[in-house]
């Protein structure tokens, strides 16, 4: 805890670039290490370039827009005009007839497939369509523009259904069946988590607030739109380039199509070009992806099919919106006693990640503080909009945006400090919390006394200005989703001590690609240009589960140093047997084997490699290594440790308010995170910045809107994504804990930046100008309709986003 | 985008000409911001585009040293006049406004002219103009003729334009003594906005640098198309300009304006911004009368 | 219709046959292969596409082929020296964090470019005027701010990061 009157750094109001670079990890700030940092480390914590970088500096990288195979054909997608309609009649024939058409599909030229973790979203649909975003037919053409025209040929007639919008109408028994197979709109998937005796424990409680919360639909915004082209060489064996961020699983659902098409024994490789940003969004396999399988089938050529923006909005998916229903108590001290939160989650139509959100959203609402008694129930209910997906936090903001906002709510009833509130609640290193997670490392505590110190908690508040905080947890060590959490890593060193390394990982950006670089270069002593890293193709490259959970710098970092770790045990034994002395005398530095007691024998790592290849018996040095953390699936009650760490962080955010026009001012932002360790400060910032203003837009700014299931917004003019001069000094301290299990300390950080930041946001609303917005985005009119309330100005009328009264208390 | 064939008149007799020839088949193009994504979207399909960009005329705007009028040219950039000292120090309203429209690449190519014939409410260029009294030069078939700016729009992508027609010019009267006037678009992010709601103010002052002698309120967003808020410029004539005039001529203009639900903005909220924008373009206003010259500092 | 146009090509005289109808985006990506301009939008509202036209970045999707006549037109695969060596705006954002999922570099790294060009040292608010049309969804703009005002800076100001250069791995 900071000592008052400690002097504050100069940077901490108006940053300016070099003082940031004056923040860096080792610096002397209030801010301790948990562990000194370790000595004889080069490559680590160094701000490498990203690897690619160049190569998109200067346009030489292949995105899926640069692919282009001889004689592809371009497909396009025709989608519903009714959010429910039966399907009447689809018509083709005009199309099919079109000069340069080489195959028209519709839901009933294909075979049974189906996508999703649910299984209920064919490709093209057949019989009737459930949202606006339903494919129902698709087109490959020698040309783009000519796949446009066959699709404005293709006559289909529909039949209007009556069409269900709000989950909550949706749940009643008389709403219109999305699914009529599935004889209720409300998902068989019960999330339930239950321990202690919350009941017990409200009755015990000194104070208890409750209120409901909600968050809308958002999206990636990815600058680079989806696409995807699939190939059938002569055996049927199929390629497919797509920017997806799961390899490895989208080669299983690929298989899947071609087993439906009736090949059997058939291989697929997926390859990735570079990828122009996820964020969660590439986390499945997408209708397109099956649709130019079923194309390129059918054309027997390679078929490519690229979104424009506004397919990007309309056809791939969202945040998973939820309505939040919460209450906290506490005792007189401020210590936590419960929390009791039901949500109800807008499935849309079909069910994809964004269903198995409350999975995740479990992590905070057990693990975030000490609470002893918690229960949780989530319902996913079909709906006639658009289906969600993954996005960066998976359900994390959603459920710290109601968590962070209702313990504020509970400090200020207790008469707490909300910075002393957190702190008497916080998590500390080596607990298990009563969901099963084991924390190793955390620092909470120092991350809520390190932005309370550089927000200026203590500083004079100006008019209609205010301070909030929140904190998160998120998953820093894996996550096992699946039956396995792993990732493999092919390696080898060739004769002039160039390393190639093959991994699972995915790079979309975030430079996982660089960190695995310097971990191997760290661990054989090479340098930075001295590493290959490949991790584009499944032909090559082992298993990966996917580029999730903000996990591949740990697991895939690990598995690159397991890898290199027995690379190294090769070069040492041959380095000992060729100099002749005990291997433990070795060391791997600057591209050299180097025995320290007689530095004359050292020799070059090139020099010794080709001596061992080229000698009878001869040899060439590779590893391969595969890493599966000890993680725990969750368990039928949802326990389990899901994760071999936590990443732990708080945000504080100083706003002003705007009190005649309800308009939001960020004037300081900052993002305190324990981090393990940084592999890479640069990147690792990058991360939080990069995180923190989707955070703010999702705070403040952005919604995809509908209405009765039609996307009104599909375009970067109306869907509010934060431009650069919406920047906000933002400053992200990095605390090191060095994480046990971590390669070389680390835990994730990708995701974390944008779990607090609406929390943080609203609780500094709050604080400015004494209005709590519980619906996101938090937009200038909700804000002036809640401080019209405030001052007893009845309703201002209807809340367009929610469609209900503004809300404000 | 649909093929079509791009001619390149160098005059304006020329331009008019080859739209009468290929009549009902034929469209203009300036900058193209607005056109080509017409086009690309369908809801525009001529087979011949006229260019109005190589039509030989000032490439700056101009003052007129003896009847001190502005002369804007129809066809040069947003960013020309962002750029332009005289914009910046003389017509700050101005400046305000195109400094903020769309992007550095979009106002290096849109043109003042296309934003205008655009004939959108929420064009940003069109709001301060009309509070200045601009009037536009139009010529055509049957020669020039001269309109008023605020007469100019009739509707949602509707103008007095006819067929064939083309807004050459823009021409603003010359200021009076002790004049500020400033812009504010409203929008939810700080670029790459339309405005949920726009305000263009001038006010010109007596020589006590209080009294209001001429005020102009252009609203964008208000209404089916930019307007003037009169009744609220006539409360502000005569009077001093102060918190409580400006908050009452904010009220008048609130209750003029007629604002309407769209998927940007609910009407309530942008009646509400009226108020406190005209407002505080009033204070701008009072400031940067009182300057020499105006200036351009942020509103 | 179809014409011939003739223009200066990343310092490259270039003449070549060009449909009417064919924005520059369409001519550089799919005709001449320089697909380091990126479509991001189609409408004018994310900058991908920029490029410098006779000094000014403008947006390719928005802006005819034929416009380019007797023009200068400079794309991100003309900004290094034909030698190699990176424009000290690619280096910055390489060197400072300025790239992530590299797709909107292009267009960002040039309109940084348009903007030093008229504006040698640029201050924060004008460096966020001169990018605000170049949407970023990974960076949070911070870094790519930094790399601008560091390329900006004068030289002895500038911060040299050393884990760049290749010979600075292990000592």
């Amino acid at each position: 805890m900071l000592a008052n009157g400690t002097t504050k750094i100069a940077s901490k109001l108006a940053p300016t670039i070099n003082d940031r670079h004056l923040l860096r990890i080792y610096d002397s700030a209030p801010f301790k290490s948990c562990e000194k940092p370790m000595t004889n480390v080069y490559i680590v914590g160094q701000r490498v370039s990203k690897l690619a970088a160049a190569e998109k500096a200067t346009g030489r990288s292949k995105y899926i827009q640069d692919v282009t195979l001889p004689g592809m054909l371009h497909g396009k997608i025709l989608y519903s005009k009714y959010p429910h309609a039966r399907i009447v009649n689809i018509d083709t024939s005009r199309a099919k007839k079109l000069q340069g058409v080489r195959v028209v599909l519709t839901g009933e030229d294909i075979p049974a497939i189906r996508m999703g973790v649910y299984k209920d979203n064919p490709p093209l649909k057949a019989g009737k369509v459930r949202s606006y975003r339903d494919e129902v037919a698709a087109v490959a053409a020698t040309d783009p523009a000519i796949a446009e025209e066959a699709l404005n040929l293709i006559e289909v007639t529909y039949e209007a259904l009556p069409a269900v919008f709000d989950p909550e109408t949706a749940m009643q028994k008389d709403a219109p069946l999305v699914h009529e197979a599935h004889k209720t709109n409300i998902l068989k998937m019960p999330w339930k988590l239950h321990y202690g005796d919350v009941d017990a424990a409200r009755k015990e409680a000194a104070h208890i607030v409750e209120d409901r919360f909600s968050a809308t639909w958002v999206t990636h915004c990815c600058l680079g739109t989806s696409g995807s082209i699939a190939d059938f060489d002569y055996d049927n064996h199929l390629t497919v380039y797509s920017n997806t961020q799961i390899p490895s699983l989208a080669q299983k659902d690929f298989l899947g199509t071609v087993k439906a098409l009736g090949l059997k024994n058939r291989r697929v490789r997926v390859v990735k070009p570079c990828i122009g940003g996820a964020f969660g969004s590439k986390l499945d396999t997408y209708a397109y992806e099956h649709v130019a399988i079923l194309l390129a089938f059918h054309a027997r050529k390679p078929v490519r099919i690229l979104f424009d923006r506004k397919e990007e909005f309309i056809a791939t998916s969202t945040r998973q919106p939820a309505i939040m229903d919460i209450a906290q108590g506490c005792d007189e001290n401020g210590k936590l006693l419960f929390r009791d939160i039901t949500m109800i989650l807008d499935n849309g139509a079909y069910t994809s990640w964004g269903a198995t959100t409350p999975s995740v959203m479990m992590m905070p609402i057990s693990t975030l503080y000490r609470v002893p008694n918690v229960r949780y129930q989530a319902s996913c209910v079909y709906t006639n909009n658009t289906y969600a997906q993954a996005m960066r936090g998976y359900g994390n903001p959603q459920a710290t945006f109601a968590i962070e906002s209702s313990i504020d709510m509970l400090a200020r009833a207790a008469g707490i400090d909300p910075v002393e509130f957190r702190r008497i609640n916080a998590n500390q290193p080596s607990e298990v919390s009563p969901q099963g997670f084991r924390i190793t490392t955390c620092g909470l505590t120092e991350c809520i006394d390190r932005v309370a110190h550089e927000i200026g908690a203590d500083d004079v508040k100006k008019k209609g200005e205010g301070i909030g905080y929140a904190s998160l947890i998120h998953v820093g060590g894996g996550a096992r989703v699946y039956k396995s959490d792993g990732c493999g890593t092919l390696m080898k060193i060739n004769d002039y001590g160039k390393v190639d390394v093959f991994t699972g990982a995915t790079d979309m950006g975030q430079g996982a690609d660089t960190v695995i670089a310097q971990l191997v270069a760290e661990e054989l002593g090479l340098h930075i240009d001295d590493i290959h890293v490949i991790h584009t193709d499944t032909d090559v490259c082992p298993w990966d589960v996917g580029a999730h959970a903000s996990r591949t710098t740990f697991i895939a970092g690990n598995s690159a140093l397991g890898a290199a770790k027995k690379l190294k045990e090769q070069i040492v034994k041959i380095a000992s047997q060729t100099l002749d002395v005990d291997p433990q005398q070795i060391e791997l530095n600057d591209r050299m084997a180097i025995f320290r007691e007689d530095t004359e024998k050292n020799i070059d790592l090139g020099k010794l490699l080709r001596k061992t290849h080229f000698s009878p018996g001869g040899n060439m040095l590779m590893a391969e290594y595969f890493y599966d953390p000890d993680n725990e699936n969750l368990g039928r009650d949802f326990k389990g440790n899901l994760s071999m760490t936590y990443t732990f962080g708080t945000h504080g955010a100083r706003v002003k308010v705007d009190e005649e026009t309800g308009k939001v001012e960020i004037l300081n932002y900052v993002a305190a995170h324990d981090v393990g360790r940084a592999i890479n400060p640069m990147l690792l910032e990058g991360q939080v910045y990069g995180g923190v203003m989707m955070g703010i837009g999702y705070a403040l700014t952005e919604q995809v809107q509908l209405e009765k299931g039609e996307i009104m917004n599909p375009n970067f003019r109306d869907y509010k994504v934060l431009t650069a001069k919406d920047t906000v000094p933002i400053e992200a301290p990095i605390l090191e804990t060095t994480d046990p299990d971590g390669p070389y300390g680390a835990k994730g950080i990708g995701e974390p930046g944008c779990v607090p930041t609406a929390p943080a946001i609203a609780n500094a609303i709050y604080d400015a100008v004494g209005v709590r917005i519980k619906d996101l985005p938090i937009t200038p009119e909700r804000v002036l309709a809640a401080l019209k309330r405030k001052k007893g100005i009845d309703s201002c009328g209807i809340d367009p986003l929610t469609e209900k009264e503004y809300d404000c208390t | 985008m649909k093929p079509f064939t791009y001619l390149i008149p160098k005059t304006l007799d020329e331009a008019i000409s080859l739209f009468e020839s290929h009549e009902g088949r034929s469209a203009y193009i300036a900058g193209g911001t607005d056109v080509l994504i017409k086009i690309k979207e369908r809801k525009l399909l001529p087979d011949y585009l006229i260019s109005l960009k190589h039509i030989l005329g000032p490439d700056r705007p101009l003052l007129n040293a003896d009847t001190k009028e502005l002369y804007i040219s129809a066809f040069i950039t947003h960013r020309t006049l962002e750029r332009s000292t005289l914009i910046q120090r003389t017509y700050p309203i101005l400046h305000d406004a195109v400094k903020n429209i769309g992007s550095v690449q979009i106002r290096n190519t849109a043109t003042i002219g296309g934003n205008l014939v655009n004939a959108v409410p929420s064009a940003d260029g069109a709001i301060p103009l009309i509070a200045l009294d601009a009037s536009v030069n139009i010529y055509g078939t049957k020669g020039m003729r001269s309109i008023d700016l605020i007469h100019f729009f009739l509707g949602p992508g509707q103008s007095v334009l006819e067929k064939g027609e083309i807004l050459t010019e823009i021409v603003v009267p010359p200021l009076l003594p002790r004049t500020g006037g400033a812009y504010i678009k409203f929008g939810r992010r700080k670029a790459m906005e339309l405005p949920l709601l726009g305000v263009g103010m001038l006010l010109s002052l007596d020589e006590d640098l209080a009294t209001c002698v001429k005020a102009r309120i252009g609203l964008g967003v208000a209404a089916p198309t930019p307007i003037r808020a009169f009744s609220a410029e006539r409360f502000l004539k005569g009077r001093e300009v102060n918190e409580q005039t400006l908050t009452e001529a904010g009220q008048i203009a609130a209750d003029e304006a007629r604002v309407r639900d769209s998927i940007r903005g609910v009407a309530w909220y942008r009646r509400e911004l009226v108020g406190v924008l005209v407002k505080r373009m009033g204070f701008t206003c009072l400031q940067r009368a009182g300057l020499k010259h105006g200036d351009s500092e942020d509103v | 219709m179809s014409r011939q146009i003739s223009f200066d090509l990343n310092g490259n005289e270039t003449s070549l046959e060009i449909e009417d109808h064919w924005t520059l985006l369409y001519l550089l990506r799919e005709k001449l292969g320089l697909t380091g301009t990126k479509e991001g939008c189609g409408s004018g509202e994310c900058g991908a596409c920029t490029v410098i036209v006779d000094g000014a970045a403008i947006n390719t999707c928005l802006y005819l082929a034929v416009e380019v006549e007797g023009k200068t037109v400079l794309t991100i695969e003309g900004l290094a020296s034909p030698n190699g060596d990176l424009h000290p705006m690619q280096k910055s954002f390489i060197e400072n964090g300025g790239i992530q999922c590299g797709y909107c570099s292009p267009g960002m790294i040039l309109s940084a470019t348009a903007l030093l060009e008229e504006n040698a040292a640029p201050d924060d608010d004008e460096i966020k005027h001169a990018i605000a049309g170049n949407i970023c969804r990974c960076t949070g703009y911070v870094q790519i701010i930094d790399a601008i005002k560091r390329t900006s800076q004068p030289e002895t100001e500038k911060v040299k990061v050393v884990a760049w250069q290749s010979d600075t791995g292990n000592k």
